[in-house]
């Protein structure tokens, strides 16, 4: 279960890691955000899993650590649907505001 | 409090406040000072002030931000005042060094970080700790502390949130359309998926808030944390839909009776002590009114009925500064 645990953790900070090289590396402000908005709902989702199942083997699998782990699962429940929306009104916003789309240099013309 | 944490959100802190004063969009500066905020909670959660940090986490980096950013949507995003400033600059700079090196001259007589003979730690809070349950039946003290042993303290905390809706309504309510109408067009929102995700997530939310300061006894929270997480989900209702929407569910009539009718509650009770022979907010005398309780209970039960009061008043007050900020004023469309 440890083992299960630090993998889920490993697997979202390389996840979160993929998340800052897109911000900084990505062209325009639309494929930044959606970077940011896809990987960072992934990353987050799988380190608060690690970190549940890893209170459980804490705690050597008692009632109590249930209660805790249904509490994180609430916890993800809002990050997915609270990351993505955010995500989706800020690109909105961006498309409302005239925000250009990036274009290969060949097409633009 | 681990050290490693500790100084690493402290340096980001440090950061962060540069940082904010340094950005001349002063957009990036109020997201960069929601960072700060968020950072200081961190700070917070580590040297165990738990409720401090859920003050901080749901005032200072979820509803001050949302205040700050619709201030900025009404007046001008980029700071002018810094051009040709130079030797204002230099005496500002010149005050600061000397003050910074006067405190920073007086931080080795402070005491150590946790100190059981520290000042703070040797006269009453040793008495609060210890009597809280005994006095009030209440574990968590911070509520015991904060409803009860200092009651004054918190009635004028919540009349000073009252006093600061009445001033911002006062001066921002208008219900003329000026001639030349300064705000930037508005363009309203209108996504399916930010409206169903706000469906989702505001009943939630209003629950919790009500948990947090039914539950302020027993686990961190209680009538201004609980409040504002109310006010912020009334102000999720105003931004993803519109401000018709949200003033259905409470109007400018309501928010004005209500916002006062917090403070009575609390300041109601204190009253009812003052008839039942006690004195003001000496809530042990309710127990002659209240069934099939003790003087302990009763004071238990009053400082629930104290945090409601306080909830009310924060939750619309909250509600209410925001719907002025983002509108100009007028109350009928905004961020």
């Amino acid at each position: 279960m440890i083992i299960l645990a630090i993998a889920l953790i490993v697997l979202g900070l390389f996840f979160f890691f993929g998340t800052s090289i897109g911000i900084l590396r990505l062209p325009d402000f639309y494929s930044r955000a959606h970077a940011a908005g896809k990987a960072d709902t992934l990353s987050t989702i799988l380190i608060i899993l690690g970190c549940a199942l890893f209170h459980l083997h804490q705690a050597h699998y008692d009632l109590a650590s249930f209660h805790v782990m249904a509490k994180l699962f609430v916890i993800i429940g809002f990050v997915f649907i609270g990351s993505p929306t955010a995500t989706h009104a800020i690109m909105d916003a961006a498309s409302a505001a005239g925000v250009e789309h990036w274009q290969k240099k060949k097409d633009k013309k | 409090m681990i050290f490693g944490l500790d100084a690493l959100s402290l340096i980001l802190i440090l950061i962060c406040a540069i940082l904010a004063l340094y950005i001349k969009d002063l957009m990036g500066s109020v997201i960069v000072f929601g960072a700060y905020s968020f950072l200081m909670c961190v700070v917070w959660t580590c040297n165990a002030a738990v409720d401090v940090a859920f003050t901080e986490a749901a005032v200072g980096a979820g509803v001050g931000t949302v205040f700050l950013v619709s201030t900025i949507y009404n007046t001008r995003r980029v700071d002018t005042y810094r051009k040709n400033r130079v030797l204002k600059q230099l005496f500002m700079f010149l005050v600061v060094c000397v003050v910074g090196s006067i405190l920073l001259k007086t931080i080795t007589d402070l005491p150590h970080w946790g100190d059981a003979q520290a000042p703070a730690n040797t006269h009453v809070s040793a008495y609060f700790l210890e009597n809280s349950i005994a006095d009030t039946h209440v574990p968590n003290v911070v509520t015991s502390v904060l409803a009860d042993y200092r009651g004054f303290d918190t009635m004028f905390e919540t009349c000073v949130v009252f006093v600061a809706f009445i001033a911002i309504f006062a001066l921002l309510r208008t219900r003329k359309i000026p001639a030349k109408d300064l705000t930037p067009p508005h363009t309203p929102v209108d996504s399916l998926i930010i409206k169903v995700a706000s469906h989702l997530m505001i009943p939630f939310m209003q629950l919790f808030a009500l948990y947090v300061v039914a539950h302020g006894h027993y686990s961190p929270g209680g009538g201004f944390q609980g409040g504002v997480i109310l006010g912020a989900s009334l102000i999720l209702l105003a931004i993803s839909y519109d401000f018709e929407r949200a003033l259905e569910y409470l109007n400018e009539k309501k928010i004005i009776l209500f916002v006062a009718l917090g403070v009575l509650i609390y300041a109601g009770i204190g009253v009812i002590c003052f008839f039942l022979g006690g004195n003001f907010l000496d809530y042990s005398v309710l127990s002659k009114i209240l069934p099939a309780t003790d003087t302990i209970m009763a004071r238990s039960h009053a400082m629930l009925g104290v945090e409601v009061g306080v909830a009310l008043t924060v939750m619309v007050s909250m509600y209410g500064i925001y719907l002025c900020l983002s509108s100009n004023g007028r109350m009928d469309k905004g961020i």
